[in-house]
């Protein structure tokens, strides 16, 4: 068997043991990507030369010695590219490493690939990518979510064997749900986002997307912890996650929030979660009802915090210090002007003139002001809810993958897909995505475990548990 | 609240984006149907709800030296450069 379609902590076992060497995953790797990538279209850049270099070189001793990670195009990593997706970055290379990816590097780990997205992470669909559109590897006329699109497609199309991603609003949640992969949001302040492009820095966090949550934990592991160069990440000591699977969910309190159970809401989809919520009833965890009483405001309040801050995060695409310039400018303003106008895409343009608009003299205190008071009122409904569940399961997205094309003159109507994924990363808690299931039509669906804050151990133990009990996990798409 | 006038181009010169007429257009009907959906929050009753604050709080360092990117390093990108400095157009007459 190809040693792409292996789990992360297989290979690393075998690696270890000196079963295999780190060039045989990669040339197994280069191998799929050659048959399928032109299908799928997962990545932005693949320097195969430096990837085998680097798998020559490393060292099968250290915790991920030798195992190549994709990286979402806007994690910088010394000297490669990192894009965006922009045309505004095209030609950028990176001076220095992200942190994140200077802890995989530290622990061993090769870099194979920078996976496509939507423009600065601003999408659920990858459709707003400035170098072509991700295709599903489980049925390539539809998306494949996004923004981490590309990280998920390459992942569940074996084209990866992990890759890492960005959540703001479900960026890797939703499209690890609509490729049959798993995808973890952490708490925000598990991760440092430094070297990770800004979008919306109060929502912002990186994660992994792997096959299995076994892997999904070991990249965490990997990850967490304090960095002096991003202020929000939180104190606490490292830690091994999934160190001991329980493989139970004896006692468990699951809460199932009603406003995530719609009338109207997709049958499939629908069917899946309950079947997985009675698998949870039937293995010893308790079903409790909750209520996320502000969730029907989650969008508007997510669309004005995430676009203000984008307005002013992406200001730095000036044409001065580094990315695209506008040619011959007559004044400094044209030059500001012409870059950003030829270098930003529509989606971008839509959500920073949004952003600018909810933060302009006049409009603040209706908009801003007005929605981060709803966050609050969000936030303290995911505690409340948790003094009565010690998790809440819910789907990760209301429907299954859609077809290309299908929303992109709608831009609301593809805000409305964010809806399950979008109020976590508002109160700022972790959350794991992992597969539950297929329609009919054998695309895959996705079951969203949500924690308490810095309550990843519990949701990893949960997750793999009833993964190891079902076997989503292991079919492979046809593409 | 009712939904405001949203005049897209001059909001776009405030975020330093000139947009063609087609462009006007289309974000001026697409953002208004985005902020009539945000309208909806004005319902919510959020009297002495304290504004929130990021979700993390803040740990600092302390305010010593410690190495950074290289001159050459931070201008590996500039798109003009002279002198170990980025240029720019003129802008004092």
């Amino acid at each position: 068997m190809s040693l792409a379609h292996e789990t992360l902590a297989s290979l690393r076992r075998r690696l270890s043991a000196k079963e295999i060497h780190s060039r045989d995953i990669v040339k197994d790797l280069l191998t799929e990507i050659g048959t399928r990538e032109k299908t799928v279209h997962a990545f932005t850049h693949i320097d195969e030369k430096a990837a085998l270099a680097a798998a020559e070189k490393a060292d099968s001793s250290l915790p991920l010695g030798g195992i190549p990670i994709a990286l979402k195009d806007n994690l910088n990593a010394l000297g490669d590219p990192c894009t965006c997706s922009s045309k505004i970055l095209e030609g950028y290379r990176a001076p220095y490493d992200a942190t994140a990816v200077a802890r995989l590097r530290h622990a061993g780990a090769i870099f194979l690939g920078r996976t496509n997205m939507d423009e600065f992470a601003m999408g659920s669909s990858t459709e707003n990518s400035a170098l072509g559109v991700t295709r599903n590897p489980w049925d390539p006329t539809r998306i494949p979510g996004g923004s981490s699109g590309g990280s998920a497609a390459a992942v569940a199309g074996r084209l990866a064997i992990a890759a890492l991603g960005s959540d703001t609003g479900g960026s890797i949640r939703q499209p690890a749900a609509l490729c049959g992969c798993v995808g973890l949001k952490p708490t925000y302040g598990r991760i440092s986002r430094y070297g990770l492009v800004a979008f919306a820095s109060s929502l912002d966090q990186i994660g992994p997307l792997t096959r299995t949550v076994e892997d999904s934990a070991i990249l965490l592991s990997a990850l967490a912890g304090h960095d002096p160069r991003d202020n929000t990440t939180d104190l606490r000591k490292p830690e091994t996650f999934l160190a001991k699977p329980t493989g139970s969910v004896k006692g468990l309190r699951v809460g199932l929030p009603k406003e995530y159970f719609l009338p109207g809401m997709n049958a499939e989809t629908e069917a899946a979660i309950r079947s997985a919520s009675q698998w949870f009833e039937k293995n010893g965890a308790t079903l409790v009802e909750v209520s996320l009483p502000h969730t029907p405001s989650a969008i508007a309040v997510y669309y004005i915090l995430a676009t203000a801050e984008a307005s002013a995060n992406l200001a730095r695409f000036d044409g001065v210090r580094y990315g695209r310039r506008a040619l011959d400018p007559k004044d400094l303003m044209d030059l500001y002007q012409r870059t950003r106008s030829e270098g930003f895409g529509p989606e971008v343009k839509r959500r920073i003139i949004l952003g600018t608009f909810v933060l302009s003299q006049g409009y603040t205190d209706a908009y801003y002001r007005k929605a981060q008071k709803v966050r609050g009122l969000l936030r303290q409904d995911f505690e409340s809810a948790f003094t009565k569940c010690d998790l809440l399961l819910t789907p990760t997205s209301p429907e299954p993958a859609f077809p290309l094309g299908e929303r992109t003159q709608d831009p609301l109507k593809m805000y409305l897909a964010d809806v399950f994924t979008i109020s976590t990363n508002l109160a700022g808690n972790g959350a794991i995505s992992l597969p539950c299931g297929f329609t009919k039509s054998n695309l895959p669906i996705g079951l969203q475990l949500i924690g308490p804050r810095f309550g990843e151990e519990k949701m990893l133990q949960a997750a793999h548990a009833y993964e190891q009990a079902h076997d989503f996990w292991k079919r492979m798409p046809p593409v | 609240m009712s939904a405001p006038k949203l005049n897209v181009a001059d909001v776009a010169g405030l975020a330093r984006l000139s947009l063609t007429p087609d462009e006007t257009t289309k974000f001026t009907t697409q953002l208004s149907q985005i902020l009539a959906h945000m309208e909806t929050l004005g319902q919510i009753p959020t009297g002495d709800v304290p504004e929130v604050v990021p979700p993390a709080q803040p740990v600092l360092r302390k305010d010593v030296p410690c190495p950074s990117l290289s001159v050459e390093a931070a201008l590996s990108n500039a798109p003009a450069q002279s002198n170990d400095l980025i240029l720019v157009p003129k802008i004092v007459e």
